[in-house]
């Protein structure tokens, strides 16, 4: 395996008031793959996708960027990081400035990076074309354009960068189904098409089990399982990917309730449980739990779990 | 373009109660008197005519004549242009500077927000006449000083409204898109927040005209503003004041020109900022 | 379905907008049989929200227009004088939100709301008994601690809590119809599932009806009886549940189906071309034709009625799929 695009390394995010956001992550981004990140509220997905743009400082770790320290990036060349890594945030009409038209947003990377201006126009008209977006669509406002259309023109205004690495937080949130297929399927063939690193953020199981190549679930500011997806969906190791894969309702088979459900809610990011973060949920918890916590090891090629007892419950999930 | 089609709106918003564009119309008049006041007036304001003092209204002079036989209404024509130069500009410096202020405010780390803060604090409380009749005891008076101690007595007020709207802003998604874009905190400012913060900041200027306008009227008044013989609203009305027992008109019009006028821009004020916002009437 | 708790008659609604009226529901027939669990599904604009709200009688403020009748057990919901509404609400017909928050009072207890509740549905009850109902209620929908809880406020509780609240509120009215619009979607997915797996249990000693009202599809397959899929205002199908998935009549709901991942799933996502009408100018036809596959020339003409087209099972459409 060649060396991957972006990597995390033992990577801790710290907030005001002693909150541990992000705790000793480790996640690899390999080059022009898609990998998932999933995860409930407050597990840190999107803490992760923020340090990962330099958005917020991280206080233990490093974060590689093609084999350079953020850092170092950002010491030596701030806006090149940008132009390279990209990240698409979740409310999409609310990431276009109101006072502006689309063609004003749009012109924002040109301007800010100082790209010749009729050149990346050009660029963009083509992408505009390439995302289905009309050209009249320059002339309209952010409240103008439905949530579907601002998520298209936000990676028309990232990808007119010709960046490597796109970060896509909750890409399908809010849209009806009968638009999200056309932008999922979008996604994958602008992969193909420019050899894109995609993380995609998201708590639609179903969506990313279908478009990502690898998986990685996170809980209470950890991440707990990473693998392969078709292996992760199929055989979740950690009893919480496993709970999570049995939540995940099916349109056939009629009424069945999941064979896994877990007791309580996530505990609260300011007093993690002691030894296993999980340990105060898991059905299949041991008293080693309570007391050690387990580190993120490969459990099977190509397959990280942070549990003492991976697969306990993998017979029982879908 | 959407900032002139929204300014556009708000007017017909604001004129659409009785008040509102009442405070419109009054406006206007004064803005029309006072950009055109050459014009607009029937005769020069300085032309003496000391055999017709303290005329009553006529055909020749509409409001009749002060106590050195000037033509009232054209000194209250061309008092109106004072009125709102002093204004206009003494407004301008606290914008300019309290939204400056304001933004660093709320950007800067906790301890810089303290400092601007703090600031605004000492300048607001302190008493602006005072302040005035020291500057004035040090520079004497002129529409200069005038105009710099009323700004900056202003300027805390624009400071915390730009500070408050910027706040509100400051974890708004289209900032952290631009971020990731790459921008500078200094296009981040002057590009995305201060557009987004500038409605609120001229409906507080439209409130604030006729404080200004009243506070000079004062500060002439006393002999501590514009001086005779330019003439300042304040000016006509120590004028009148004087020479009160000859006459009761040229004191009558100048100060009923100044209650209309502070009414009219007061009430332009309050329909504007409803029109933009109905909930920044409550917080104040 | 002989005598349906709910019976809805041609009910359309309108609205006013800047742009003249907007048709937010249309010709809407619709019955919810007793002690059955009816799903509506539809996208954003479809209008199921709109339903609910005329079901409660809540209606927005720029209403133009509302005709038709909405009957339960007899009452005409339309017609009733609003204190005998106001009287229903909370108890022959409860609600349960998407943001339990807005349903709780942040400055009383749990306790103090739901005595609230039981003495509404049962006055004569004292405020010691009311309580005793309110603590077996919590520990019904399996709230840890119920006693404790009730001396909680709102904010005490987490999400997935303050929604099994709500619930335990709804149940105490002991309604005959429970309107759930979208209560899991904004809760965690195995939260989610905890709540699923809770209204599933409840649907057994549950003596009314239930309407619930959800964007996710795989939700409703798990929990419904019925299904009614909404698209524009109109219901365009209706049907038990499992044969409506299993055999879809209506283009617009085959496509819906088609449009949801499943496990297995290969090749490119599927999508619905073209856009929602548009309320205020809404088409000749069929409301689906301009986005449907097979309209032919008499579905732009002619907008079809919503008809029998299988034992239980209707479809608003001129060439319905054929269904078993």
């Amino acid at each position: 395996m060649t060396a991957p695009l972006a990597a995390l390394e033992g990577v801790s995010v710290d907030f005001a008031g002693g909150v541990r956001a992000l705790d000793d992550v480790t996640l690899a981004l390999p080059r022009g793959t898609i990998l998932g990140l999933v995860g409930e509220s407050g597990s840190g997905k999107t803490t992760l996708c923020r340090a990962l743009m330099g958005l917020v400082p991280h206080s233990a770790g490093r974060i590689l960027f093609d084999g350079e320290e953020q850092r170092t990036w950002q010491r030596r060349d701030p806006r090149g990081y940008h132009r390279r890594a990209q990240m698409l945030l979740q409310d999409a009409v609310a990431s276009l400035s109101p006072r502006m038209t689309i063609g004003a947003a749009l012109d924002e990377p040109l301007r800010i990076h100082r790209l010749p201006l009729a050149e990346g126009r050009a660029r963009l008209a083509g992408l505009l074309a390439r995302l289905g977006l009309p050209a009249q669509i320059a002339t309209r406002y952010p409240h103008q354009v439905s949530g579907g259309q601002a998520r298209r023109i936000g990676m028309a205004r990232a990808l007119v960068m010709q960046p490597d690495l796109v970060v896509a937080d909750e890409p399908t949130a809010g849209l009806d189904v009968s638009v999200q297929g056309e932008l999922l399927n979008l996604l994958l063939d602008l992969r193909a098409e420019l050899g894109l690193t995609w993380l995609v953020v998201s708590h639609n199981l179903n969506v990313v089990r279908r478009i990502t190549d690898r998986t990685a679930v996170m809980y209470l500011g950890q991440v707990v399982e990473e693998a392969p997806s078709r292996d992760l969906f199929a055989r979740p190791a950690h009893p919480y990917a496993a709970a999570l894969v049995a939540a995940n309702p099916a349109l056939h088979g009629g009424p069945r309730r999941p064979r896994i459900l877990l007791q309580g809610e996530i505990p609260s990011v300011l007093r993690p449980p002691p030894g296993c973060r999980f340990h105060t949920r898991c059905p299949v918890a041991q008293p080693r739990c309570a007391a050690e916590a387990p580190k993120l090891a490969e459990i099977a090629p190509g397959r990280l779990a942070r549990c003492h007892f991976p697969f306990a419950l993998a017979g029982a999930a879908a | 373009m959407k900032a002139l089609r929204d300014a556009a709106a708000v007017l017909r918003a604001a004129c659409r109660s009785f008040a509102g564009a009442l405070g419109a119309v009054i406006v206007l008049l004064v803005m029309v008197a006072a950009l055109f006041a050459p014009w607009v007036a029937t005769h020069d304001p300085d032309a003496l005519d000391i055999l017709n003092r303290f005329a009553g209204p006529s055909a020749a002079h509409w409001l009749g004549t002060d106590h050195l036989g000037r033509d009232l209404y054209s000194r209250l024509v061309h008092g109106a242009s004072v009125a709102m130069a002093v204004a206009l500009s003494a407004i301008a410096i606290a914008l300019v500077t309290g939204t400056t202020l304001g933004l660093l405010a709320a950007w800067l780390p906790p301890r810089g927000e303290a400092a601007v803060l703090i600031l605004f604090d000492i300048v607001a409380a302190f008493p602006s006449l005072v302040l005035a009749l020291a500057i004035v005891a040090v520079f004497g008076p002129s529409t200069l000083v005038v105009v710099v101690i009323v700004g900056l007595t202003l300027t805390p007020h624009f400071g915390r409204v730009a500070r408050a709207q910027a706040l509100a802003l400051r974890s708004a998604p289209f900032l952290e898109a631009e971020r990731i874009l790459g921008a500078s905190l200094g296009r981040i400012l002057l590009r995305h927040v201060l557009p987004n913060i500038l409605g609120p900041l001229i409906v507080l200027a439209s409130m604030d005209i006729p404080v200004v306008i009243a506070i000079e009227a004062g500060l002439s008044f006393l002999g501590l503003g514009v001086r005779p013989p330019l003439a300042s609203w304040g000016v006509l009305i120590q004028d009148g004041y004087q020479y009160l027992s000859d006459s009761w008109i040229p004191v009558l019009v100048s100060a009923g020109a100044l209650a209309v006028a502070t009414l009219g821009f007061t009430l332009f004020g309050e329909a504007l900022r409803d029109a933009v916002d109905p909930r920044l009437g409550r917080d104040r | 379905m002989d005598d349906p708790l709910l019976r809805i008659r041609g009910l359309t609604m309108t609205a006013r907008t800047a742009r003249g009226p907007a048709r937010i529901l249309s010709d809407i027939h619709l019955d919810i049989g007793r002690g059955r669990i009816l799903g509506v599904v539809g996208e954003s604009g479809s209008g199921k929200s709109s339903l609910a709200s005329c079901l409660l009688r809540l209606l927005p403020p720029n209403l133009e227009r509302l005709e038709g009748s909405v009957d339960l057990a007899g009452t005409d919901l339309l017609s009733l004088p609003e204190p005998a509404m106001a009287a229903l609400r909370g108890t022959r017909i409860a609600m349960v939100f998407q943001d339990p928050m807005s349903a709780l009072n942040p400055v009383f207890t749990i306790g103090t709301q739901m005595v609230d509740v039981a003495r509404r549905r049962a006055p004569g009850l004292t405020r010691a008994q009311a309580l005793a109902k309110a603590e077996a209620m919590l520990a019904r929908v399996a709230i840890p601690d119920p006693r404790a809880r009730l001396a909680a406020y709102p904010h005490q509780l987490s999400g997935g809590m303050r929604q099994r609240v709500v619930i335990a509120m709804a149940l105490l009215a002991e309604p005959e119809l429970l309107l759930a619009d979208e209560p899991t979607t904004a809760l965690d997915a195995t939260v989610e599932a905890q709540i699923v797996a809770l209204l599933d249990d409840l649907r057994r000693d549950i003596a009314g009806s239930i309407v619930l009202i959800s964007h996710h599809l795989g939700l409703v397959a798990q929990l419904c009886d019925d299904l009614c899929v909404m698209y524009a205002g109109t219901v365009v199908e209706t049907g038990p549940t499992a044969a409506v998935l299993a055999a879809p009549a209506h283009p617009y709901t085959r496509a819906l189906l088609a449009c949801e991942i499943e496990a297995g799933d290969e090749g490119r996502l599927a999508s619905i071309p073209g856009e929602v009408p548009d309320p205020v100018a809404p088409a000749q036809g069929c409301v689906f034709a301009p986005r449907c596959a097979r309209a032919e020339p008499r579905c732009h003409a002619e907008p079809p009625l919503l008809r029998d087209i299988a034992p239980g099972r209707r479809a608003a459409c001129h060439f319905p799929g054929a269904v078993p």
